[in-house]
């Protein structure tokens, strides 16, 4: 199993490869949401033959939603991936797989869309023609297991670790909000202090960040997958520890915990009150009241 | 090919309406697999009562299939397609690859990509189109210059939102509802968690008042857009609103068929006269979404759950008795002798009048309309179709 990180900035190469990281995930200036460390080619281009001289794969987060007018731009990224010869494309809009394909790089991508890898189906259908997927985000660890233990033969990821993100829309909800409430002298655009408190959720606080792509809201909790990985290890190729909202001392130990299990129980005592284990034992349901009462 | 009307319908009789008010096609949903879990939906027997009183009109029935399917959600499904085969919808509507495979492999039925999927460019709706999509419903972030972009380049015929309430998330891909409440945002429970109050931070700052920040959006209305639609000839322009009530189906529904009527007969009356019949229906406050590029403040809901109705619906039709010329009206809402009422009809026809004396179904004269459901009548001149909207002008 790949332990796939984020990078934040070009001289923390070194850390990734002393921490054993197998993967390195690398941000686009124009077509990664949320991004950490949004590149342009020529800068993309440095960093990945820095990663790659010492023989870690480099895959790129292509996750914005992909419009007409990106099109060609998208042909152009795609152009430069296959001759620098990406790793890995991981995406969330479905458009991006088949402009890779164009390029002979469907090999490559792993279909990320947050929310519909969700059934064995999905595992059969993409098997030969991708990557990879992530599983669904929202599905039980029972879910996940009956998937992983389907005969495709789809490589399987998830993003295990981390704020999730729950929410992508278009809109800059926060520019327009102090917009309308006339007020000024805010940085709003990849500004990570904004939170949101639900009225009848005190003391609950949702990360939300507005970037050029849209506005993005996140879990209150990060998501640490230690338990689950041991029934999961075998059957998942990519393990995602994603980065957002994080500070760099505790990611870096989060990466250690996931390549040590020696160490999982200081890194729990030392950060325990951020995690939950998301839906892993929650199932959702259609109506309310179908599974859980109020 | 004529763009289509196509309207939403949460039960058997709220289709029919939709059918009789104008709509070329209804969209409704199952008892299984469809994303409007509060909504009526319908059973085979319903679909094949809509689906014969359509097609009696020369008009058509889509069936949605767009939850987010996961494996305990599968049982069933080849039995649900070959049955809504058998029985003659004219197509379905999915998001997910195992629908539209196994629609594939087993019917004939024509496939339609739900909006769920959040499709934005011709790029993958080619890719459907191969695939053995014949429509996609585009996602509501398309701007009207993007949608002109898409319907020259792409294979398959496109279906546009027009009217209703609008995610503000991209659609498919919020799990708002299931985080917060564990109700499954892309399997029919959404609770609306963006339209929730919040208060805003940055860091240990309040920002906010009072849990004045909304996400929520207005409702889309696309009036000034029809003509710009319709000369694109994409195919069919969607109404949104299972949930909704027959009056607002009625009224909206009856509103963009005139719209494009009077586009294709080239005699368009100013907008301000089709606006102001929408809001007869009760709405949120709409704006044009995302048809001008991106959205503003203009485009959000502050401080606003809904805008009140020009107009009450107080009554539907139930016959004209031609003999003694008065109307069976079945009460919706309060009215009372002398209100002034204003009557929609199936044919476009409005008309109004003041109410005169109410009498119940035996023949005792009554102060007020007041109990739901209750059968009255009063006296009206000019008959009436069946099936007419009656509105208290407040």
């Amino acid at each position: 199993m790949n332990i796939v990180a984020r990078l934040k900035t070009k001289d923390e190469i070194q850390n990734m490869i002393d921490l054993g990281v197998n993967v390195v995930m690398l941000d686009t200036s124009v077509f990664t949401a949320k991004s950490i460390f949004p590149l342009n080619q020529t800068a993309f281009k440095e960093v990945f033959q820095l990663i790659h001289n010492h023989k870690i794969n480099v895959y790129v987060y292509i996750n914005k939603m992909i419009h007409e007018t990106d099109i060609f731009e998208l042909n152009a990224w795609m152009k430069f991936f296959k001759e620098i010869g990406i790793d890995g494309i991981v995406i969330n809009d479905y458009t991006v797989y088949v402009i890779a394909k164009e390029y002979g790089l469907e090999n490559k991508v792993i279909y990320q869309p947050g929310t519909m890898n969700t059934n064995t189906f999905d595992a059969m259908f993409l098997e030969d023609k991708i990557k990879g997927m992530t599983l669904s985000k929202e599905i039980t660890l029972e879910e996940i297991l009956t998937i992983v233990q389907s005969p495709s033969k789809i490589e399987y990821s998830l993003v295990g670790h981390g704020f999730i993100d729950m929410f992508y829309s278009k809109r800059q909800l926060i520019t327009n909000y102090f917009i309308h409430k006339n007020k000024k002298n805010y940085k709003i655009k990849n500004n990570h202090q904004f939170v949101l408190e639900e009225k009848t959720r005190d003391s609950i606080y949702y990360p939300i960040l507005e970037d050029n792509m849209g506005t993005h809201i996140f879990r209150d909790k990060q998501l640490q997958s230690f338990e689950e990985l041991i029934q999961l290890k075998d059957y998942i190729s990519d393990f995602f520890i994603e980065r957002l909202f994080i500070d760099d001392v505790e990611y870096y130990d989060t990466i250690k915990a996931y390549q040590n299990t020696q160490v999982q129980q200081k890194f729990l005592d030392k950060y325990h009150s951020n995690f939950n284990s998301g839906f892993y034992y929650l199932p959702t349901e259609k109506t309310k009241g179908e599974r859980h009462v109020d | 090919m004529l763009t289509e009307l196509l309207a939403p319908a949460g039960n058997l009789y709220k289709a029919k309406i939709a059918l009789l008010y104008g709509a070329d096609a209804v969209y409704i949903g199952g008892k299984q697999f469809s994303l409007r879990a509060r909504a009526s939906n319908f059973d085979y027997s319903m679909i094949e009562e809509l689906v014969k009183f359509a097609h009696d009109l020369n008009k058509k029935v889509y069936v949605t299939m767009n939850m987010v399917f996961h494996d305990e959600d599968v049982f069933g499904l080849d039995e649900y397609l070959l049955e809504l085969e058998k029985i003659g919808v004219d197509a379905i509507i999915c998001s997910n690859m195992i629908v539209i495979e196994k629609a594939k492999a087993l019917t004939n039925l024509e496939i339609h990509l739900s909006t769920q999927f959040s499709l934005t460019n011709s790029v993958l709706s080619n890719y459907f189109y191969k695939q053995g999509v014949k429509r996609v419903v585009l996602s509501r972030e398309a701007s009207l210059d993007e949608i002109k972009m898409i319907q020259s380049k792409s294979q398959t015929d496109l279906e546009v939102f027009i009217h209703g309430g609008m995610c503000v998330s991209y659609s498919g891909r919020c799990t708002l509802s299931n985080y917060t409440v564990l109700r499954d945002a892309n399997r029919g429970g959404c609770a609306h968690t963006c339209r929730w109050l919040y208060n805003l931070y940055e860091g240990d700052s309040l920002v906010s008042d009072d849990y004045d920040f909304q996400m929520s959006s207005k409702d889309l209305e696309a009036t000034n857009q029809i003509k710009d639609l319709l000369d694109l000839k994409v195919a069919s322009l969607k109404v949104e609103g299972r949930m909704k009530s027959i009056h607002y189906i009625a009224t909206v529904i009856n509103t963009y068929r005139m719209m494009i009527d009077d586009y294709e007969m080239n005699c368009m009356r100013p907008i301000e006269q089709y606006q102001s019949e929408i809001k007869k229906a009760e709405n949120r406050l709409t704006s044009h979404g995302f048809f001008e590029g991106e959205t503003t403040i203009e485009q959000q809901l502050y401080n606003s759950r809904s805008e009140v109705p020009t107009k009450e619906f107080v009554g539907l039709v139930k016959a004209y008795d031609y003999e003694n010329k008065e109307l069976v009206i079945q009460q919706r809402n309060y009215f009372e002798p002398k209100d002034r009422l204003e009557i929609l009809m199936p044919d476009k026809t409005i008309i109004q009048l003041q109410a005169g004396i109410i009498r119940d179904e035996e023949d005792l004269e009554l102060d007020a309309a007041r109990h739901p459901l209750q059968i009255v009548r009063i006296a009206c001149p000019i008959a009436v179709m069946d099936n007419s909207m009656i509105r208290k002008i407040i």
